[in-house]
């Protein structure tokens, strides 16, 4: 049986590439650099933690952020005071969220959304 | 935010013809009734940027109030042995088969039984929650049981009986592991005290991989085994464990052995649902929520991989805990579809708390196609249900570590997906794992299916009703024809029409569905095919369930899992399953274009090729200008050729005579080849270093006038209605579809070698 190990990703990040954190705050959609691929694959794979999605509160107006149970047939965790009105500021917040997970440092002025 | 999901529903049988009876058969947890609307879908898309719901109400009789009741779903498989004398025999009893446990940490589990939970008499062997082995004897307001000390191990055999020595008042199991090296040895015994005399339960089935809730021949059913069973066998004395094993081991046991029970054959009428008994009890049973069969059992050496040829290999069923293949709900609305009614997708609305925060609006899908030999119009569109099938309730989203990586960003869930995450009874997709791990193979409609239906996930059944509302836009009649018709009756389906037109991702394909498009392509009919990855798996229908199909992935192709060593031919039919480019039959063969690539980082347009310059193609070109991209446009990433993309390929059958119109081959990183288009490993492979992940348009005659005209993108249907529908996309679509409904043959393509002999034959 050939699975997937959401822990497989493992390309180094650097706290200190913020040029990497604006490149990705400027165009959440891309296209992106090479080592800003290698740094959302890092993201993306495992999900770093519990996997943050978006539930469609209106389609392809309004999202809300949520959050992967880790587990089958649990409820999906739901932030409804997180909306969002276009995908590339949720990609943002996400970004955010998941870099202070793996460096451990706060992204100062995150609120400032992508345009 | 609407909800979609507090009354479900499907419509059985999901296709049905003028005259016919559909009935909808509903239920709801929470409210008591709906106000239902039978309506004809012209677009199931709700996105605001595109054409937006758009529906036909047609008026009917079920139009208005229905009541609603709660209606539960009962996943899990097991084999049902009707109560019979034989099971009832009084004295010592033993029971063993192969055990291949896929989840014995998942909960107690039953193997086989003839045991009631309401009274708690009879007898059960299974796993208790931490995976051990475990004989429980019931009666007379008492329980004797024995387990055995070490657990099985996940995916491995062993041989496993149990045994009630009914005068020596003693009960014991066993357990073999049949590769004991290596750390994998959890073979053991385990005894106990048992009853001398016992009376079993009257009118008590026999239940494999699950034991019964009540008495009956039908009774609901509990603890659901995760795993193989092979070759069971009951035996009315008490027998040591290894002459146990030799009664498994031997394939034909001896039928006139009076103490022989029952020996369960399941590599016998592999494609039903019956399963049969060897000995001369006759004590056939029948499979409940059709579990996996044609698997590997216990004695499979892997001197064949096709069932067919060794089925005494193959005499293991997998049993999942969470098939699902009926609902089994009762109906609540029929409706026998007026002899006036257009052909078309058509779904049953259901609206509830209009008016209030959280207003309801659910759909049930079905489709309406015009009576076999009887068309209503030149043009056909075909519903790609085998497709929608594969798809139906996919939780890939939900549950698979690669889709955010592969999706190219956050992942975002409808409401329906949100249920699904907490509904797994509903039964998942063919892109799905069970909880055990183990891939879905099968798929079936008599269960709701959350995302083939308006409002759903807009992949497949949604991107497909952008043709249909293009279609009604240029006022186009055209008639519905299903893949399950196409499959059932072959070319006929599609000889009565002079153009065919398959939808944006026709992925799954039976061989009568390849063989009805090659033969309708060479009988001079013209198929425009406007999708991308079409024609790649190869899959088979039931041959007696309606609407129900199966797919073994294999260890080929863009496979969300991987089926095992030896499990990849089809049970339903026999046949491999697989990539039809696997099977001789490559997509270039039948359109001209095959699958080569994902790209979902954005969607790009198509540049013109030299030969869309060419007079013989004119036709299709007129009006568009050639030196300006194609479809810089578009619902789905703001292009035409995306998601999922073909490409010309000779090698692989794209035919001498293809013009090769456009491209798409500058598909920059996000664009990924699909894994069989990679011999060896290197660097470069991505889209932004390699030509060969692209898409391509393509046309090409084919005998006695016919023609295919192939576009080889997802993306392209989502492009059709951009400024008004009056776009490149659009032009390039109707110029074809003009074309194709006029029967005049295409000229200019005869070869040399043609050519030379007409010259002979017309000389004096």
């Amino acid at each position: 049986m050939l699975v997937n190990d959401p822990e497989a990703a493992h390309w180094p990040i650097d706290p200190d590439r913020l040029d990497l954190v604006e490149e990705f705050r400027a165009r959440p959609r891309g296209p992106h650099s090479d080592e800003l691929r290698k740094l959302l694959h890092r993201m993306r794979w495992s999900g770093v933690g519990r996997r943050h999605v978006l539930i469609v509160l209106e389609p392809n107006r309004r999202w809300m952020l949520g959050r992967m149970p880790g587990r089958r047939g649990a409820p999906i965790e739901t932030f409804p005071n997180r909306i969002f009105t276009n995908l590339a500021e949720a990609e943002w917040a996400v970004f955010a969220m998941r870099w202070e997970a793996l460096t451990g440092q706060k992204i100062e002025d995150a609120e400032s959304k992508p345009e | 935010m609407t909800d979609t999901t507090a009354v479900l529903g499907y419509a059985w049988p999901l296709v049905v013809s003028p005259g016919e009876e559909v009935a909808f058969h509903l239920s709801s947890a929470t409210l008591g009734g709906a106000e239902a609307t039978l309506l004809r879908v012209r677009c199931a898309d709700p996105d605001p940027d595109g054409p937006g719901l758009r529906f036909e109400q047609p008026g009917c009789p079920v139009d208005g109030p229905v009541a609603l009741r709660n209606q539960p779903l009962r996943p899990g498989s097991c084999a049902i042995v009707p109560d019979a004398p034989a099971l009832n025999r009084a004295g010592s009893l033993s029971v063993g088969c192969f055990l291949f446990p896929t989840a014995p940490l998942a909960g107690p589990q039953t193997i086989i039984s003839r045991w009631r939970e309401d009274t708690g008499e009879g007898w059960r062997l299974g796993l208790d929650a931490e995976g051990h082995l475990e004989f429980t004897v019931g009666g007379t307001g008492r329980q004797w049981r024995a387990a055995a000390q070490l657990p099985l191990i996940e995916r491995e055999w062993a041989f496993v009986s149990a045994t009630l020595d009914a005068e020596a008042g003693k009960i014991s199991i066993a357990q073999i592991s049949l590769d004991p090296q290596a750390g994998r040895d959890s073979s053991g015994m385990a005894e106990g005290e048992g009853p001398r005399g016992l009376t079993w339960p009257e009118a008590t089935a026999l239940v494999i991989a699950a034991h019964a809730l009540e008495a009956g021949d039908v009774p609901r059913t509990a603890g659901h085994f995760d795993g193989k069973i092979d070759r069971p066998r009951l035996y009315g004395a008490a027998l040591d464990a290894v002459s146990l094993r030799a009664l498994a081991e031997t394939v034909t046991p001896a039928p006139a052995d009076p103490a022989l029970i029952a020996a369960w054959d399941f590599s016998r009428d592999i494609p039903t649902g019956t399963v049969r008994d060897l000995s001369a009890n006759r004590l056939d049973g029948t499979l409940r929520q059709l579990p996996m069969r044609a698997v590997t059992g216990a004695n499979w050496d892997g001197r064949t991989v096709q069932w067919t040829e060794a089925p005494e290999l193959y005499g293991a069923i997998h049993f999942h805990s969470d098939d699902m293949h009926d609902a089994g709900w009762s109906p609540d609305l029929r409706l026998i579809i007026p002899e006036d009614w257009r052909s078309g997708f058509y779904a049953l609305r259901l609206r509830a708390r209009e008016g209030s925060d959280d207003p309801v609006e659910s759909f049930v899908a079905f489709f309406v196609r015009p009576p076999l030999g009887r068309p209503r119009s030149k043009l056909a569109f075909v519903a790609s249900t085998a497709t929608f099938l594969a798809y139906a309730n996919s939780a890939l989203r939900l549950d698979q570590v690669h889709a955010e990586a592969m999706l190219e960003g956050v992942i975002t869930l409808s409401r329906d997906d949100v249920y699904l995450q907490e509904h797994r009874e509903l039964g998942l997709s063919t892109y799905d794992t069970h909880s055990d791990g183990s891939g879905w193979c099968y798929s079936s409609a008599k269960r709701p299916i959350l995302n083939m239906r308006p409002r759903g996930a807009t992949f497949n059944y949604g991107n497909d009703t952008h043709i249909i509302d293009w279609l009604e836009q240029i006022g186009q009649d055209h008639d519905i024809i299903a893949d399950d018709d196409i499959h059932r009756h072959g070319a006929q389906a599609l000889a009565p029409y002079r153009c065919v037109i398959t939808g944006s991702h026709p992925e799954y394909f039976s061989r009568q569905m390849i063989e009805a498009f090659d033969s309708y392509q060479r009988g001079g009919g013209r198929h425009m095919y406007l999708g991308g990855n079409g024609f790649y798996w190869r899959i088979g229908w039931h041959p007696a369930q309606p609407h129900t199909m199966e797919i073994r992935r294999g260890m080929n192709g863009l496979r969300t899992w991987e089926g095992e060593a030896g499990e990849n031919a089809l049970s339903f039919t026999g046949e491999p399953s697989g990539l039809w480019r696997s099977n001789g039959r490559p997509p270039q063969r039948l359109v001209g274009v095959g699958f080569d690539a994902q790209v979902f980082t954005r969607s790009y347009p198509y540049r013109w090729l030299e030969a869309a310059r060419d007079p013989r193609i004119a036709w299709a070109v007129e009006g568009l200008d050639l030196d300006a991209p194609l479809g810089n446009f578009g619902l789905r990433g703001g292009g035409a050729a995306g998601l999922e993309v073909d490409r010309v390929e000779p090698t692989l059958g794209s035919p001498p005579h293809l013009l090769w119109l456009a491209t798409a081959d500058r598909l920059d990183y996000g664009g990924v080849p699909t894994l069989e288009e990679l011999r060896t490993l290197h660097r470069g492979t991505m889209g932004d270093q390699n030509a060969q992940v692209r898409a391509d348009i393509a046309f090409f005659p084919t005998a006695r006038g016919g023609a295919v005209f192939s576009t080889g993108s997802i993306a392209w249907a989502c492009a059709l209605s951009c400024s008004g529908y009056d776009n490149s996309v659009s032009r390039l679509t109707g110029n074809v579809l003009r074309r194709f409904l006029d029967p005049t043959p295409f000229g200019g393509f005869a070869s040399p070698v043609e050519a030379r002999r007409r010259a002979i034959r017309h000389l004096p």
